[in-house]
């Protein structure tokens, strides 16, 4: 579903973010891309919304060249990958569910349609209760479970999720990640990046290890019944 | 755009117009402001213009004709000054009716005319001449024309006059443009400027925007409706503004009088001139909000790819 081949990225005037990257991730993947700050796991997470474009190498989605992409197809490319980020980003001005049905709207979703999209999720999500409450009236795992319904509300392929965690007491942290693993469940492949070990330790099942911007290991391992996985 | 992507921008367009009230409001103001000063300018070029009509309706080219010319030569004469296409109207002055006006604007002095025969006066043609024709050198050839006419000795016309009429046009024309054009620009960057403020209060939305998958065309049309709002509330506040100075001056002016007219001939502006201002306040709000945005998005992505290094 998803191949590097021999992707770089570097910044100017000599700063390389990605050296020479080959890898291939499956449709339903549950894959941790981890290393310390610096390493290149954001980088790599943002040549693949095509935030960036690689300096050398190519990006394959279903076999689409996203690097070739023009600022059209980037729209297109983005429809199919639900993204979440560590500070959550929903807008303060809109409801919970205004915020996950926005998603669908700008995409030319109905209103309706759009709502009662938005409301299923945040029901499954546990959120029904709070649909109507801002963003700032929500604790951090709320606002998180809010950014994953608003990932998930048209349906992507991918979900790419950007130290989803970071901001989020262990409990609460545990709680975000079983909801990845429910979206695994219906067929997403899903991409994190983290430097929490211990999270990684009890919930990865395939762990890309970056360092300097290269690939250091790129481990599959089996979980343990009731880790979660 | 589909229709429900259409109510998405109408949705966020109003919704943004009222939870930024006051930074619309101050575009909104600023807009009204400078096209009040375009407004100002043209209702002052409109009256001026029609005061210039006045003037220049009293432009006439006197045409002294042969003694003894009988009249059906007279006739003929004037027929064919009139079928000239520069020609407004034409009045035959007999030589008893310039005795006549000659002594009528001697008035008390009129008896030093006394024992002079009262055919000594020349008989005349008064030619009016149309406005678009009322310049130097229109004149100077109608005049050439009318000299080579059957009948015709002599063809007077004031040149001084048509030379200082024609460059007060000219001029007046001259300022409106530059005036307009100088305006334009000021008041395109002064909407950019306000509508950047409105950017930069809700660049989260455009960013979660383009994150999610939304064109460029929906990232940027509700700014550009609410640009065009503000634009028709500008002018419309501009209007409103114009109407309200040129009723206080004309009461102003109705005491004092002068060289300007009666201010109770003086017009505001026709509905055309109502509708430019219009036209122009929604065309700014247009144009500005799209120049901002697409500079403040590239200026944005400039700066958050050197953040990621």
């Amino acid at each position: 579903m998803i191949q590097f081949h021999h992707v770089s990225k570097a910044y100017p005037p000599d700063s390389a973010a990605l050296t020479d990257i080959t890898l291939v991730i499956d449709k339903g993947e549950f894959v941790f891309v981890t290393g310390p700050s610096g390493a290149g796991k954001t980088t790599l997470l943002r040549l693949l919304f095509r935030d960036e474009e690689p300096s050398q190498g190519e990006i394959l989605l279903n076999g689409q060249n996203i690097g070739r992409l023009k600022s059209r197809g980037v729209a297109r490319l983005r429809r199919r990958i639900g993204l979440v980020f560590q500070e959550f980003k929903l807008l303060p001005r809109l409801s919970a569910l205004e915020n996950v049905a926005l998603a669908a709207e700008v995409i030319g979703v109905p209103r309706k349609e759009s709502h009662n999209r938005a409301y299923r999720l945040l029901s499954e999500l546990g959120m029904q209760k709070k649909s109507d409450a801002r963003p700032l009236a929500l604790s951090g795992g709320e606002q998180q479970r809010v950014a994953i319904a608003r990932a998930l509300v048209n349906e992507p392929l991918l979900v790419l999720a950007d130290e989803p965690t970071g901001n989020l007491d262990s409990q609460i942290a545990d709680e975000i990640m079983r909801l990845f693993l429910d979206i695994r469940g219906r067929g997403t492949t899903l991409i994190i990046a983290s430097h929490d070990l211990e999270l990684i330790q009890r919930y990865g099942t395939r762990i890309i290890y970056l360092r300097g911007g290269r690939l250091a290991e790129d481990l599959e391992r089996k979980v343990k019944k009731g880790s979660g996985a | 755009m589909s229709w429900s992507q259409m109510s998405f921008v109408v949705r966020r367009a109003s919704s943004n117009l009222r939870e930024l009230l006051w930074t619309h409001m101050l575009t909104s103001g600023t807009m009204a402001m400078t096209l009040f000063i375009f407004g100002s300018f043209m209702l002052l070029e409109s009256n001026l213009q029609s005061l210039l009509k006045g003037w220049g309706d009293q432009i006439q080219l006197n045409a002294y004709l042969e003694r003894g010319l009988g009249s059906s030569e007279t006739e003929s004469l004037l027929n064919r000054v009139r079928a000239l296409p520069e020609v407004l109207r034409v009045r035959h002055i007999t030589q008893e009716q310039a005795w006549r006006d000659f002594r009528a604007a001697l008035g008390a002095q009129s008896n030093v005319l006394d024992g002079l025969p009262s055919d000594v006066l020349p008989s005349s043609l008064e030619i009016a001449v149309k406005p678009a024709f009322r310049d130097t050198p229109l004149v100077e050839r109608l005049a050439a024309r009318l000299k080579q006419e059957k009948g015709i000795t002599l063809v007077e016309y004031p040149r001084d006059w048509i030379d200082r009429l024609s460059l007060l046009v000219l001029a007046v024309e001259w300022v409106k443009w530059l005036l307009a054009g100088g305006l334009f620009v000021i008041t395109f960057f002064i909407v950019g400027s306000t509508v950047k403020l409105a950017i930069l209060a809700r660049r989260d939305e455009i960013e979660i925007m383009q994150l999610v998958g939304s064109s460029r065309t929906m990232i940027q049309a509700p700014f550009v409706l609410e640009g065009m709002v503000q634009g028709l509330v500008g002018g419309a506040l501009a209007v409103a503004g114009l109407w309200g100075a040129f009723e206080l001056a004309r009461q102003e002016f109705s005491l004092s009088g002068g060289v300007w007219g009666a201010p109770n001939q003086w017009q505001f502006l026709d509905i055309n001139g109502m509708a430019l201002i219009l036209l122009l306040g929604w065309f700014l709000g247009f144009a500005g909000s799209l120049f901002s945005l697409r500079r403040f998005i590239r200026t944005w992505r400039v700066l958050k790819s050197a953040a990621h290094p």
